[in-house]
């Protein structure tokens, strides 16, 4: 990749960081269209509003999960297809006390994205109208989430 | 004498033209139709039972037969039982007065064309109660459909029927195909076109077949009024279906092609005029199954719409056309 | 009566015959009218995302290509080429076409198959059964390219598995000329066989603002006028090559989205000509090394059921740290669900056909056997007996706990 024709995405990561301040942990432009923006867990919201707002994401592909052992890392991938941009925005939160917002207000989409992401991870998304499990069984056990690394497909036996 | 008279007609009701010839025939419709519905849809349809598969419709009967017969909790056990039995009996019946070996049928009285018209209604009641008894949702859904589109179609069907009639200024049967083949010499069908397409859309609607089977559309709601039939029940109910085709293409012969009347060797008369029969009711049948592989199935609205917004008007211009030939002189 | 009682309840699913897959719908419906819709889904979850941590970047190929059986192309593609981003190679332009070709006859596939379903929807069987016939023609191609007819492992990391002689190039443009008549055919029905017209059109309405705000994707999202088209607004494989349009239809119904795939298929053998036509020569793949460092990509590419989302995270082992998945499905189904409010129960196969769904692509993470208290695997012979035993014992309860609601 040329590194002229990654002006907007560069634009992109100081707007984040003038905007967030302190909140604003880190910015990366990876390639062509896909900029991450890493943020503290209380200015996620503003970031995603902000995200939406001024450079019209408004594609929420999905909300992505990850167990990073401390911590779950969950990544909100924003999308606007005309300008091609793919934002990333992530945060951490600790897994202990896995709690964070909801979106769903800003976006209605994240609807079924926090429940599948509650389903499998046990991140508790405060505000959320209908947090039920997504895809597994009603009767699965309360408070086991799978895709979390401790867990082995083997504990069922 | 009156014993082996007693017995002659005995013999007519149950063996021919009775019961079993009518269920034998509505059998070979039924193989018929799906055969050319197969063929139409660039399948091959029935192959492995008997020529052609000739005996598939019947291997399906005694199939059903064998199966498991449930009966829900939640249905009326009574109504529930009784509504096959009725339905193949009351087809059965009207099937008596449809005039397939010689001009007359096996029963006829004065007015018995406003009898089969009732009797037929009665087919749209028995579903709708079938799918009362069951007490199932989905049935529930298919009854109140039934119950729509007989409103729809009843009303077309009847004025069509009447429209023929009116024609042959009489109320009976065998006076309708004797007008024909007798004083006419020609079918009504060259006089009534109208009525005789209003007929066969009808008929569609009356037998629920696409684009008419709303109450039993599988992929909405999963049989309709027939999803808690099975075993025996639906065998029947099946067999009923079979034999409302017999009557559907039967009563169009009689009223419209000129009963099962066409040229024969004298003296032979009932042999000719059943193969007659045969042939006309497999024309009706074709064109019953050419309609059914056109279409997609309408929406119940759209179908009451379309039924009282152009058959009904259609089907009374039709009568006012008959008066107007008879006023004239030409009929 | 009062208006209360009217009101039913239909559950849709888990098994009907309108639903190919196992998903469940529950209508609220007073009379024909449907007033609410909720939905369950997870009957077919295979744990698919937690599987993948286990295994290799190259037996996760196979894995992720029997996600869904329908765009089985997409997937397997999808993953190859955000695995190839992520150990930093590119397939090599050959490699690149050949796999583009193959996402393209799979999106004619994959309408096809879509336009034959929607008809029986809706009564139309004589429809279903030719298009099917002829959706044998892709079949058959699809087959002589790769060997197989559903899951075709073509794609691997860093290009594909087999090669396209001259002698295949000219028996695919056979079959594309054959499929191109006979979409012609069936567009011009659609368009003019009333009763497809009566049931389709003004049928299920979606409109802009509701796709866009629920953030619809793919063949769903352009019939409600939303011009979004990944191959084109996110570039992947060929596409930034191959010209071609992006089919936007703004009445928003049933209808807008039959013609939307109709014309989608004549583009996409429009694009198959030119990837064949246009095919250069050299490799078809390259090398891969075993194991990735560090490193995370987001992947995309437009499914014939629209957007398809891979997130791949790398830990420097042979084995990903993270498969994400989200497939177009679920992005739909808030979507369809605002359809389906509204219409009539005679509307709801055709509406739920309308967005093309593949519930097994949607439901893949876990699979499990498990009762709360205790922990056991049933074979499926002990799960048999047992629900016999068990229904024995309660089977008349459970009925009639049913009927009574």
């Amino acid at each position: 990749m040329l590194s002229e024709s990654l002006e907007v995405e560069k634009e992109i990561v100081d707007d984040f960081k003038k905007i967030l301040g302190a909140d604003f942990i880190d910015g990366q432009v990876q390639r062509k269209g896909r900029v991450y923006i890493k943020v503290k867990t209380d200015a996620y919201k503003k970031a995603i509003e902000h995200a939406v707002e001024k450079w019209n994401t408004y594609h929420l592909s999905t909300i992505s999960g990850v167990d990073l052992g401390e911590n779950i890392e969950l990544l909100y991938h924003l999308l606007d297809p005309k300008a091609k941009i793919t934002i990333t925005i992530r945060t951490e939160i600790p897994k202990s006390d896995p709690k964070i917002g909801t979106v769903s207000d800003i976006l209605p989409s994240a609807l079924v994205y926090e429940r599948e992401v509650y389903d499998l991870l046990g991140v508790i998304f405060t505000g959320h109208p209908d947090l039920r499990r997504l895809v597994l069984p009603e009767d699965f056990p309360e408070g086991v989430h799978p895709l979390r690394k401790e867990w082995k497909p083997e504990e069922v036996k | 004498m009156e014993t082996i008279e007693l017995l002659i007609l005995l013999l007519k009701f149950i063996v021919f033209p009775g019961a079993i010839f009518c269920i034998a025939y509505g059998f070979f419709l039924e193989w018929f139709d799906r055969k050319l519905y197969a063929k139409f849809q660039n399948r091959i349809g029935p192959l492995l039972t008997g020529p052609k598969g000739l005996l598939q419709p019947f291997a399906d009967f005694v199939k059903l037969l064998a199966k498991e017969d449930i009966t829900p909790v939640g249905a009326d056990k009574l109504g529930f039982t009784l509504t096959p039995l009725l339905t193949v009996a009351v087809s059965l019946f009207t099937l008596l007065f449809i005039p397939i070996h010689s001009l007359t049928g096996v029963l006829s009285l004065p007015g018995d064309v406003l009898l089969v018209l009732f009797i037929s209604t009665v087919f749209g009641l028995l579903i709708m109660f079938a799918g009362y008894f069951s007490g199932n949702r989905f049935s529930m859904v298919g009854t109140e459909r039934t119950g729509l589109q007989f409103v729809g179609y009843e009303i077309p069907f009847a004025l069509s029927v009447i429209s023929v009639a009116a024609a042959a200024r009489s109320l009976e049967i065998t006076n309708i195909v004797n007008y024909q083949v007798n004083i006419l010499g020609l079918p009504l069908i060259v006089f009534t076109p109208i009525a005789f397409a209003i007929y066969l859309i009808s008929a569609l609607a009356k037998l629920e077949k696409i684009p008419f089977d709303i109450p039993e559309a599988e992929t909405e709601i999963v049989g309709g009024w027939q999803v808690e039939y099975s075993g025996k029940k639906l065998a029947f109910f099946r067999l009923a279906t079979d034999l409302k085709m017999v009557f559907v293409s039967g009563l169009a012969a009689a009223l419209f092609l000129g009963g099962p009347y066409g040229p024969s060797i004298p003296g032979l008369e009932p042999i000719f005029y059943t193969i007659w029969f045969i042939i006309k009711t497999l024309i009706v049948m074709f064109i019953l199954s050419n309609l059914r592989s056109l279409f997609a199935r309408y929406r119940i609205d759209q179908v009451v719409h379309g039924f009282w917004k152009y058959m009904v008007p259609l089907a009374v211009l039709q009568i006012l056309i008959v008066e107007g030939l008879i006023f004239m002189g030409v009929i | 009566m009062s208006v209360e009682k009217r009101i039913f309840k239909i559950p849709v699913g888990p098994q009907h015959p309108a639903l190919k897959e196992f998903e469940h719908f529950v209508f609220t419906v007073d009379g024909e009218r449907v007033i609410d819709v909720g939905f369950r889904i997870g009957y077919t979850h295979r744990g698919i995302e937690k599987l993948a941590e286990s295994k290799t970047y190259i037996q996760n190929l196979y894995l992720c290509e029997r996600i869904c059986g329908i765009c089985s192309a997409a997937h397997q593609g999808c993953y190859a080429q955000t695995v190839e981003e992520l150990a930093d190679i590119t397939a090599p332009p050959r490699g690149t076409y050949i796999r583009t070709l193959i996402w393209e006859l799979e999106r004619i596939h994959s309408h096809l198959l879509w336009l034959g379903v929607a008809a029986h929807e809706i009564g139309f069987d004589t429809l279903f059964m030719l298009v099917w016939r002829d959706r044998e023609v892709v079949m058959d191609l699809l087959e002589m390219i790769s060997g197989n007819r559903v899951n075709y492992a073509m794609s691997t990391i860093g290009g594909v598995r087999r090669d396209i002689s001259d002698e295949l190039k000219h028996k695919i443009l056979k079959g594309l000329d054959i499929l191109e008549e006979r979409t012609k055919y069936y567009k011009e029905v659609c368009m003019k066989e009333q009763t497809i017209l009566a049931r389709a059109a003004n049928v299920g309405i979606l409109t802009r603002e509701q796709a866009l705000k629920l953030n619809a994707v793919g063949p769903t999202a352009r019939a409600s006028g939303v011009d979004v088209d990944l191959r084109r607004d996110d570039p992947y494989g060929a596409y930034d090559e191959v010209p071609f349009n992006v089919i936007v239809y703004d009445t928003c119904d049933v209808l807008a989205r039959v013609l939307v795939r109709v014309d989608e298929t004549f583009e996409c053998i429009n694009m198959c000509r030119w990837l064949l036509e246009n095919l250069p020569e050299g490799d078809i793949r390259t090398k891969f090394a075993r194991k990735i460092a560090e490193n995370e990509v987001v992947g995309r590419v437009e499914a014939p059921r629209g957007e398809l989302f891979y997130y791949i995270k790398s830990n420097g082992t042979d084995k990903p740290e993270r498969l994400k998945v989200r497939t177009p499905t679920l992005a739909n189904i808030l979507p369809v669900c605002e359809m389906l409010k509204g219409g009539y129960i005679a509307d709801i196969p055709i509406v739920l056909a309308g967005i093309d769904p593949c519930f097994a692509c949607m439901d893949r993470a876990l699979f499990i056997d498990e009762n709360s208290e205790k922990k056991w695997v049933w074979s499926r012979e002990q799960l048999r007996i047992y629900s016999i035993k068990w229904y024995k014992e309660h089977g008349n309860e459970v009925v009639r706990e049913r009927w009574k609601q």
